[in-house]
Parts: structure tokens; C-alpha cells; sequence
């Protein structure tokens, strides 16, 4: 499903973000991606949406090479791809339903198949009660399933997940992974960027890891540490 | 594509409301150039109707030799018929030329003075293009029978001067105010792209393509260039109607343009152009400042 061939990026300042990464993700897999901050985890997930673009080498979805996708082309991909941070990015300004709509208003989605297709979602992450609610009521676990929501509203086969419980407490960090491994189950490729040991040790999932810019193990079911 | 457009309005008059005082300058700037604009549209179209009103009382007298005869008379008519911008030839008699000069004058005892008509036989050619007087004026200069031309070419020329000075000048300045207010636009938009980013990149995010993003910034431009437009039609429309009002207390009846065609075409005209400008300010400040994202 995930294909990424010998991918460099040295970013304009000179840096060596990433060095030489070969990964192969299946379908329906659910990998951790752990290391030190600065690693290049952030620089790899974000190279699969294509808001990077490698130096050298190239990463295929689906075997469909991300280099031969075009400017035009980028809003297709990411609408097959769903992605989730550790900031949220909501629209402060729209409510919980709105936030979520949103995604599907910009895929020229009909009024009414938003509507089932949002309430639908907002169940699915346990949100449906405050729908009409602004994120800035919500607690930090709460804004997290809103993205969570938005990000896979319109069943994307893939699932990217950026630190998505850097800035959550512990239980509520835990109950944000369940919720990931419950798309998961619903045959989404799941891919966690992440330096929660914690986590990585308690759900135990294959386990990809990064240092310098290199892959220095791959192990399934692995521990946050060897 | 209905609902499309309903939220893309919704969404550029809410970032409308937000943008407030940059929004208000932007649209008192469009007004003013506009007013500008309509001006000189307003000043060019009186100064070209100054010139056919003038082309139309100018006329060229060609005095004949006394040897000419009655049939080269009515064929050098037809001749200077076929002249191009020429639109009316007439023929003056002598004796009727000498008779209303004696009207004209009755003062003076002509026939104590003078007892033969010292007047030639002429014609009076009426052009239809005052810029064509000289022209016109050497070529019936070459004619055998003619024996003289009198002509008013230095006020023509000066006429057809004068109303290319203020075309040239007032391209100049239609076209820097033209520039200055895009430059504005794009920049008023720029700042509502800014405040927006974290929108935008939202929306690039979960997929929307260029156009989707670019649309409601788009209408934004368009509401900006409406609103300018129709203020400064408005102020123009009561502004050249005061001014005709004033003016012909003064000069009662100096050819101004009052035709409401001509002005519903000046007014069309800053119409177009003012959304013109909004649109294409908001087009070129989008497509800059959202580029980079991808
Ligand atoms: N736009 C950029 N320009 C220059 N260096 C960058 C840029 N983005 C990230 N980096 C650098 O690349 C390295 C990897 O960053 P990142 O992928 O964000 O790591 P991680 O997500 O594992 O913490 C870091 O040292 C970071 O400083
Ligand atoms: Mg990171």
C-alpha cells in the first residue's frame, strides 16, 4: 500500500532531515513510527501527503509514484489520506459539526449526505452530544477526536497521525490510541508518529524506528525501546 | 454548484465583516479612482463632442476666377462633393454675396465707394471631420478655376491638438490610477488570505482544490469592485448633473454631452472596469499568496 524507496530530504538550509529511508506498509496495517524529537518522523509522514517532496528516491501509494502527482493532482491524494497533528488545527470559528462538515464540503459532498455522513462520524468518536459545541469548550482529548472525525469523515484508506497525544494527559492518550486502533479495525492503514513509550509498549503494534534521518529497526508487535 | 456558490459567499462576506477598515479603504480607494476614471471619460466625451460641434461650423471658402463659366461651376460642385470629409458643398453668387455684404454692413456707402462687386464667386464646403480642414484646404487649393482658399485650419488644428493632449494624458493617468488600485486590492485581499492561512491550510489539507479556496476570496474581490462601482457611478451621476446645471447658468448654450446614452455607456464602462479591478486584484493576490502550501 505504502512504498517508500530509498527517500532523502535535505531541506533548503542544508539540513539532512532524512537519509536514505526504505519502508513497505501494508494494508491495514497499523505501524508506530518512534524516535528522538527531530528524528525525521514529522518529515517523513508529511512527505506521504505530499506537502514535502523528497530530494531523491520516492514513495508510492498504491504503487502510484507520489512524484509523478502534479500540483493539480495533490487535493486527490489528500483526500485519500487523512491526517491528524498534535495542534488539531481547528477552525476556531466553526462549531464541532461545522469543523467536520467542512472536509466533506470541500469534496462537493450533497447537503444531506454530509449531514449522515458527519452525525455518523461524530458517533464513531464519541462526539455526537456536542456537535454543536466550539472546540475552545472542548477538552484537549475532545479536540482530538474532532480531527480524528474530520480526518476520516470521508473513509480514507489511510490514516496518518502526527504526535496525536503530545499534548494529552496519559488516560486520555490511551483512550485517543484506542479510538486509532478502532479505525484501524475498520480497514484503515494507521501510521503514528509518535515518542510516547508508554503507548508503543502498552498497545503493541509493529514498531518502525528512527534516528538521524535512518531506519535503525523494524519490528512487529516491537517495544519503544530494543 | 448553487450551494458551492452560497458558501462561498457566505465565506467572503464574513471575511468581509472581519477585515473591516482594511476593507473600507480598499473600497474608498476603488471610489475614488474611479471617480478619477469617470471624469475623464466624462471630460474626453465633451471634449470630442466640442470638436464635431466645431467640425460642423467650420467650413472652407474656395474663391473662383472671374473666367470661370456657369457648366465648370456645376461640375467642380460635383467634384468637390466626391472630396472625402467633405459633407456639404454650396455655392455663393457674386451679386448675392455683394448684396448681403451691403446688408451687413450698411453703414459704410459701399456704392459711393466702390460701383462694380468686387466679390468672386466662391463655393462654401462644410466638412465632416475638422481635422481633415487642411487637408481638405490644399487639395481644392489645386483646382485650375480656384483662385483662392480661405480656410480656419490654425483653430482646427489647435482643436484636434487639444483633444489629443488631454487623450494622451488622460491614458497616462487612467492607467496609473488603474495600477495603484489593483496594487491595493491585492493587497486588501493578501491581508484576508493572511488572517485566513490557518483556513486555507485546513482546506488544503483535507483536499480542497486551488479553485475551491480561490472562490470565495474571488467573490470578495468582486463585492469590493460592486460596491466602488456603484458609489462612484452615483457620485458622478450627481456630480455632471450639477456641474451641467452650473455651467449653462453661465454658457447657456455651450455643447455639452447630455445624451443618456453616451453617459450610460461612460457609466457601463467604470462599471465593468471597477469590477474588472476586483476581481482580477483578488485573482492575482490568491493565486501568489496560496501557491507556496503545496
Ligand atoms: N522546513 C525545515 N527546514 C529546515 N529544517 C527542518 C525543516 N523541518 C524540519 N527540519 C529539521 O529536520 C529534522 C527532522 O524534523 P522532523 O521531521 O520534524 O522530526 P520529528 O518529527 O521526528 O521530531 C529536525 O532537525 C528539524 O529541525
Ligand atoms: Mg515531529
Amino acid at each position: 500500500m505504502i512504498r517508500v524507496k530509498n527517500v532523502r530530504k535535505i531541506y533548503p538550509n542544508g539540513f539532512v532531515a532524512l537519509d536514505g529511508i526504505d519502508v513497505h506498509i501494508s494494508r491495514n496495517e497499523f505501524v508506530y513510527l518512534v524516535g528522538q524529537s527531530g528524528a525525521g518522523k514529522s518529515t517523513l509522514l508529511s512527505m506521504m501527503y505530499k506537502a514535502e517532496i523528497p530530494t531523491s528516491g520516492d514513495i508510492y501509494i498504491d504503487n502510484i509514484a507520489l512524484s509523478n502527482i502534479d500540483a493539480n493532482q495533490v487535493p486527490y491524494l489528500r483526500r485519500s489520506i487523512g491526517v491528524i497533528f498534535q495542534d488539531y488545527k481547528l477552525l476556531p470559528r466553526r462549531t464541532v459539526y461545522e469543523n467536520v462538515a467542512f472536509a466533506l464540503r470541500v469534496m462537493h459532498f450533497s447537503r444531506s449526505r454530509i449531514r449522515r455522513q458527519v452525525t455518523q462520524v461524530l458517533e464513531l468518536v464519541g462526539l455526537q452530544q456536542k456537535m454543536h459545541h466550539y472546540p475552545s469548550e472542548l477538552s484537549g482529548g475532545e479536540q482530538q477526536r474532532i480531527c480524528i472525525a474530520r480526518a476520516i469523515v470521508n473513509n480514507p484508506p489511510i490514516l496518518l497521525a502526527d504526535e496525536p497525544t503530545g499534548s494529552l494527559d496519559p488516560d486520555t492518550s490511551w483512550e485517543i490510541m484506542q479510538l486509532l486502533s478502532k479505525i484501524n479495525a475498520r480497514q484503515t492503514t494507521v501510521i503514528v508518529a509518535t515518542h510516547n513509550k508508554s503507548i508503543v509498549d502498552d498497545i503493541r503494534k509493529r514498531v518502525i524506528a528512527v534516528e538521524n534521518g535512518r531506519v535503525i529497526r523494524d519490528e512487529q508487535l516491537g517495544l519503544y525501546n530494543p | 454548484m448553487i450551494r458551492d456558490f452560497l458558501f462561498f459567499t457566505t465565506e467572503a462576506l464574513i471575511s468581509i465583516r472581519r477585515s473591516g477598515i482594511m476593507m473600507f479603504i480598499s473600497i474608498a480607494t476603488i471610489t475614488v479612482s474611479l471617480i478619477v476614471f469617470g471624469i475623464f471619460l466624462l471630460l474626453s466625451a465633451n471634449i470630442s463632442n466640442l470638436t464635431t460641434y466645431f467640425a460642423a461650423k467650420l467650413e472652407i471658402r474656395a474663391y473662383l476666377k472671374d473666367s470661370t463659366r456657369p457648366d465648370e461651376i456645376l461640375d467642380l460642385k460635383t467634384r468637390f462633393e466626391a472630396i472625402p470629409s467633405v459633407r456639404k458643398v454650396e455655392f455663393i453668387d457674386k451679386n448675392t454675396a455683394w448684396e448681403e455684404f451691403k446688408k451687413n454692413y450698411p453703414k459704410i456707402e459701399l456704392n459711393t465707394l466702390i460701383s462694380d462687386n468686387p466679390l468672386p464667386n466662391a463655393f462654401r464646403i462644410i466638412l465632416s471631420d475638422s481635422a481633415k480642414l487642411t487637408t481638405v484646404a490644399n487639395h481644392l487649393k489645386g483646382f485650375e478655376s480656384v483662385e483662392d482658399v480661405g480656410d480656419m485650419g490654425a483653430i482646427a488644428d489647435r482643436i484636434t491638438a487639444f483633444s489629443e493632449y488631454t487623450r494622451i494624458a488622460g491614458i497616462i493617468l487612467v492607467s496609473l490610477l488603474t495600477f495603484a488600485t489593483l496594487l491595493i486590492i491585492v493587497n486588501t485581499i493578501r491581508l484576508t488570505v493572511i488572517a485566513r492561512q490557518d483556513e486555507i491550510t485546513i482546506m488544503q489539507l483535507v483536499g480542497a482544490t486551488t479553485s475551491f479556496i480561490r472562490w470565495p476570496f474571488i467573490i470578495e474581490g468582486l463585492i469590493i469592485g460592486v460596491i466602488g462601482s456603484v458609489f462612484s457611478i452615483v457620485f458622478l451621476i450627481f456630480g455632471y448633473s450639477f456641474f451641467v446645471m452650473r455651467f449653462q447658468e453661465k454658457i447657456p448654450f455651450f455643447p455639452l454631452v447630455y445624451s443618456h446614452f453616451t453617459l450610460n455607456i461612460i457609466y457601463l464602462g467604470i462599471f465593468i472596469v471597477g469590477t474588472t479591478l476586483g476581481v482580477l486584484g483578488a485573482y492575482l493576490s490568491v493565486s501568489r499568496t496560496i501557491k507556496s502550501n503545496y
